[in-house]
């Protein structure tokens, strides 16, 4: 069946599983482009170079019942303690994902949490604001 | 013997090279020039191939070596004067002269298959 999707369809997962109270997350492809124009030519040609991923998201900042909190597991890539700084391990298994009824359409990517920001505001509601760098390949694609 | 690789370039840059004399200056500041030659030398001629094929870029290398470095003289294809809508004679080396390589030719990698060279011609009679 046709479908518009939305941002109710819309569903973000940090290793599987699906975080509480994302408001927003985009995700961006990139790819740089090498220019082959050669003397004599008049217009550009070019070679694809290397790709990459990065993107965004903001999530309220959640307590569950469980008193578990929803960025814990995503602040804490860069919020840390202690003097050893950001480590190769220090990934996260993200998956965006558009739903319509059991479809399921997904992009998985390995990432860096590369900002984070968090504070509060008279009147606001809290939230935490992250970016991240993806690191290697897509490991799915279904969109 | 291997010729010159067949690729247009990227870039390119030329400078005419100049006729050998020498300037003698008096005391009273008058200046006799003596011309030692009629031909251009040291013309000099640098080439930039962007972003092309590793095995492109090998070619240079190749052909680096089969001139033996800087030791042997050559000629270039068309290709490499390629753009250039000027008297073709104006473009290159001095007549009765030949090319050889300056210095070494540089390879720079830019992802996995693709690389930029830069090649370095001078004048030669």
């Amino acid at each position: 069946m046709a479908k518009v999707y939305s941002g109710r369809d819309g569903v973000m997962q940090l290793a599987g599983t699906t975080l509480a109270k994302v408001a927003s997350f985009s995700l961006q492809a990139s790819l740089e482009t090498l220019e082959t124009t050669t003397l004599g030519e008049n217009l550009r040609s070019y070679t694809p170079g290397i790709s990459g991923y990065t993107g965004t998201a903001s999530l309220l900042y959640y307590k569950d019942d469980n008193n578990a909190i929803n960025t814990t597991n995503l602040l804490n890539k860069i919020y840390k303690t202690g003097d050893a700084g950001v480590s190769n391990s220090d990934t996260v298994e993200l998956t965006f994902r558009w739903v319509d009824g059991s479809d399921n359409n997904d992009i998985k990517i390995t990432a860096y949490i590369t900002s984070a920001s968090i504070g509060a505001s008279t009147g606001g509601i809290v939230r935490a604001q992250i970016s991240f760098q993806g690191t290697g390949a897509l490991s799915t694609v279904t969109i | 013997m291997m010729a010159f690789p067949s690729l247009t370039p990227t870039g390119r840059q030329f400078t005419p090279g100049n006729f050998p004399s020498k300037a003698y200056n008096s005391q009273s500041g008058a200046e006799v020039r003596i011309l030692y030659g009629s031909r251009r030398v040291n013309a000099t001629l640098s080439l930039s191939y962007a972003n092309v094929q590793d095995a492109s870029a090998e070619s240079f290398l190749t052909d680096y070596i089969a001139q033996l470095g800087t030791f042997r003289t050559f000629t270039l294809p068309a290709n490499v004067f390629e753009g250039w809508s000027g008297s073709s004679s104006s473009l290159d080396a001095p007549p009765g002269t030949k090319w050889r390589y300056d210095s070494q030719p540089q390879v720079q990698a830019v992802r996995p298959g693709i690389s930029s060279v830069t090649v370095s011609l001078r004048a030669v009679a």
